[in-house]
């Protein structure tokens, strides 16, 4: 397991060094001068020269990068040109809204995926599998954006029960908080819910006709041992697998739910650090979701490898 | 009908009416209102830094309104009064010392007292500091001293009459001194000025947090406890967090934004005319980048003044804003918009008007190949895509084949300041003192002249515009530099837009000015 882990850990720095070089190198391939998005409207000669003095943009790419590397490597991710305020501050500040957004959107995704796919497979051929196909079809099908509209003019405007906007955090008010966050995490759930319900439907029907749950029944076993201890569990692997795929897709689609509930979380703070040419919260951002996204990858392995041994000994050899 | 709505604002303390209104002008609510409460104002997007001197964004100044007051500021007419000053500037003959009586007994949110020492530390500061943002416009100030503890004294290297209105935007703006020492360069995240609410709090990208000053001269006519400003780029976003009482004003609102606010009973619109400009830019002469020496190119369009002129005639500035706008924003035709309180621009109703024949005509005398093909550069804002498309449809009747490209905004910016483009949308959010929306675009070599233009007797009429006093003369020269330009059509200026805030109707004593900036001092829940 240490050999496994280690391999994989090994994987991952060279990974993430690379996405570094990549990501660098890509935000300074982006149209637009950072000077000019930042000068705005008022931009003379003089103030944008002193632009590009103040942020290093004079230098040439690889000491921009070597410097970069090495302030982060210290844990100075820069500051914003835009704000002025400390990149890292900004990072911190989103952070925890966007993991809770993903946090609750993925249990939510889990909890009803996970449910109706089992009852999808269990109920085959009856109308409760024709309703949660149906339910996961539309699931996939609304765009985002559509569905946020759609409950905020439904439970934040004509039936007030939830917020529109904003974010409050959980240890300051709880129930403020899960009245924010209710109607973000339905908008980013529901489409990870239906990827769900419909890989568990397909492993849990797999597994159902499989030998070893025709002999679990043979030998007496209880309808509900048989379905979640031997089914489910075997069921899971696949599951997990494409949650971790999908995870990443939860990141990305926090960028279109955080714009719609402004939610001061990553999307955000990425999507107004592309449009103002903001290299260094831009590339601490990408940086940070790349590094979540290789560090998913990373427990999904480990997580199948305990579901599974044969993963862990395959990777091991 | 406008007239009818205009006295109606003017004459009337209790406006009550809802957000019914559209075509007047509705600048502020003096409902009576009760003290306390939080007021969460939607902006368009995040400001930049809260450093006066290096701020560069329309949001953020409406954030400084709240908590950094200016030498000067404007009234609901456009004209300029005193604020942190006691009066208007002494002038001496020659036009080269300036006098500034300082307001006595002010405090700084710190408890810094205020007095002309201070404002000259902020003065020079705004001017000298490394990327000020501010130094062009302080530019001809030579030296500024304290004479005693309440005048200052500025030495200009040459008259310099837009002074007055510069000092009534941010380079007007007194920093407390004992902050700036104690912060520096990260002011910005400790900004310290003389105003009716201080800065308590900024999370990037969510909020900006100001509370009630103690310190303030006039704190008994502050109502609110506290202002939040969020940033919230996308309109529908901003009208859906107004119906749902999660923000109480919006600030910059579209005017379709603007007409579904209209049916809501709980929402109430103001508006003002701005003082900015939207048109065409024509690359006449940007071969070598902006602040370079205009070159020649070789297109109809650029090298044949009839080709423009036919391209202007052949617009019809009334329906682009009914069909692109709802009629809610002006037609306009000049740089300089006829609200200014100096020097008053052309009027929309006397702008040309569309003449197809007459443009069809002066292509023919051109002699040029029809259709002529031309690329206009656009913002990708959806607006902007649909002025491009009433453009493409009205030009093409003259003979033009007009081809759109959006382009992301930087980007865009990037490109015509390097001169790549034939012509593109350009806009300007104003200035009080119409040299702000003159100079930097029209002079040989501005700061913003992207077009290329180079035409030294303009030039001789800036440097005029902008060394006398006497106001007479000021409106003649703008008028002239006005028909100059419009003759040359190197700028095909189009509509004006105006600010519309939609706010609760709850809440009054908000103040919405030319400045496009929402004032919130006086401000508060109606009782």
């Amino acid at each position: 397991m240490t050999k496994f882990l280690l391999t994989r850990l090994r994987q991952s720095l060279i990974t993430l060094i690379l996405v570094s070089i990549v990501v660098f190198a890509g935000i300074r391939a982006l149209p637009g001068d950072p000077a000019l998005a930042l000068a705005g409207e008022e931009r003379s000669p003089e103030a944008l020269a002193a632009i590009r003095e103040a942020y290093g943009l004079n230098d040439n790419i690889v000491v921009q990068y070597g410097r970069f590397i090495g302030h982060a490597l210290t844990g100075d991710l820069g500051t914003s040109s835009r704000t002025g305020l400390p990149v890292s501050q900004a990072i911190g500040q989103a952070l925890p809204v966007t993991l809770e957004l993903a946090a609750l959107s993925l249990l939510l995704a889990i909890v009803i995926g996970i449910g109706a796919g089992v009852i999808a497979a269990v109920r085959r051929g009856k109308p409760e599998e024709w309703l949660a196909n149906a339910i996961a079809l539309v699931g996939l099908s609304i765009p985002t954006f559509w569905l946020g509209i759609v409950l905020v003019l439904g439970f934040a405007i004509a039936v007030p029960v939830f917020s529109a906007s904003g974010y409050v955090p959980f240890g300051t008010d709880p129930l403020d908080n899960l009245r924010r966050m209710v109607l973000p995490s339905i908008v980013l759930g529901s489409g990870l819910a239906a990827v769900v319900m419909r890989q568990t439907r397909g492993a849990m029907l797999d597994s159902l006709s499989a030998d070893y749950v025709r002999t679990a029944r043979a030998k007496g076993l209880s309808r509900r041992a048989v379905v979640g201890g031997h089914a489910l569990r075997n069921s899971l692997v696949t599951v997990v697998t494409v949650l971790g795929l999908q995870l990443g897709h939860l990141i990305s689609g926090a960028v279109v739910t955080e714009q719609i509930f402004v939610l001061p979380g990553f999307g955000k703070l990425t999507i107004d650090a592309v449009f103002t040419r903001d290299y260094a919260t831009l590339q601490a951002v990408v940086l940070c979701t790349s590094a979540a996204y290789i560090l998913i990858n990373l427990l999904v392995d480990v997580v199948y490898s305990v579901i599974d041994p044969r993963i862990r000994l395959g990777g091991a050899k | 009908m406008a007239v009818a709505l205009v006295s109606l604002v003017s004459g009337c303390t209790s406006l009550q009416s809802s957000a019914t209104e559209v075509g007047g002008v509705r600048k502020t609510d003096e409902r009576p209102v009760r003290d306390g409460g939080t007021l969460t104002v939607a902006l368009n997007s995040d400001p930049d830094k809260l450093d006066p001197s290096l701020a560069q964004t329309l949001v953020g100044r409406t954030v400084f309104a709240g908590m950094c007051e200016k030498l000067y500021d404007i009234d609901e007419n456009g004209t300029l009064v005193p604020q942190l000053a006691t009066s208007l500037p002494e002038i001496s003959a020659d036009g080269l010392t300036v006098t500034l009586p300082i307001r006595k007994g002010a405090k700084f949110s710190d408890g810094t007292p205020l007095d002309a020492a201070a404002v000259v530390t902020s003065l020079l500061r705004h001017r000298d500091l490394p990327g000020s943002a501010r130094a062009t416009e302080l530019g001809p100030v030579k030296k500024a001293v304290a004479v005693g503890s309440s005048t200052v004294r500025i030495t200009l290297d040459h008259p310099y009459t837009p002074l007055t209105g510069v000092l009534a935007d941010r380079a007007g703006m007194v920093m407390s001194p004992t902050a700036l020492k104690k912060y520096g360069k990260d002011f910005t995240n400790h900004p310290s000025c003389v105003g009716a609410f201080r800065f308590v709090e900024r999370v990037g990208g969510d909020r900006i947090v100001l509370e009630k000053d103690p310190n303030y001269y006039a704190a008994d006519k502050v109502h609110l406890d506290k202002i939040v400003y969020k940033p919230i780029s996308d309109g529908n976003v901003r009208l859906a967090n107004l119906r749902s009482g999660d923000v109480q004003i919006g600030d910059q609102m579209g005017p379709v934004d603007v007409q579904s606010a209209l049916t809501e009973p709980n929402l109430q619109l103001f508006n003002s005319p701005s003082l900015g400009f939207q048109g065409i830019g024509v690359n006449v002469g940007n071969v070598n980048g902006l602040g370079e020496k205009p070159g020649k190119i070789d297109t109809p369009l650029a090298s044949d003044v009839r080709v423009r002129e036919a391209f202007d005639l052949a617009i019809d500035r009334d329906l682009l804003n009914t069909v692109v706008f709802q009629g809610m924003y002006e037609p306009a035709c000049g740089p300089i918009s006829p609200q200014s309180g100096i020097a008053p621009g052309v009027k929309p109703e006397d702008c040309p008007k569309r003449d197809v024949a007459k443009a069809k005509q002066l292509l023919k005398e051109a002699g040029v190949k029809l259709p002529v093909k031309v690329e206009l550069k656009t913002s990708t804002t959806p607006e902007q895509g649909r002025v491009g498309q009433v453009l493409q449809a009205m030009v093409k009747e003259a003979g033009f084949e007009l081809s759109l490209r959006p382009t992301e905004y930087t980007t865009m910016i990037s490109e015509t300041d390097e001169g790549d483009y034939d012509i593109f949308t350009s806009g300007w959010s104003g200035r009080l003192d119409p040299d702000g929306n003159v100079s930097n675009f029209l002079k040989t070599a501005g700061a913003m002249n992207a077009y290329g233009i180079g035409d030294p007797d303009l030039d001789k009429l800036i440097d005029e515009g902008r060394s006398i006093s006497d106001p007479a003369r000021r409106t003649e020269i703008y008028d002239e530099i006005t028909k100059r330009v419009q003759d040359d059509h190197s700028m095909i200026y189009l509509y004006r837009q105006k600010n519309y805030v939609v706010a609760s109707k709850d809440v009054a004593g908000i103040r919405v000015f030319g400045d496009g900036l929402v004032r919130v001092t006086n401000a508060g829940y109606i009782r």
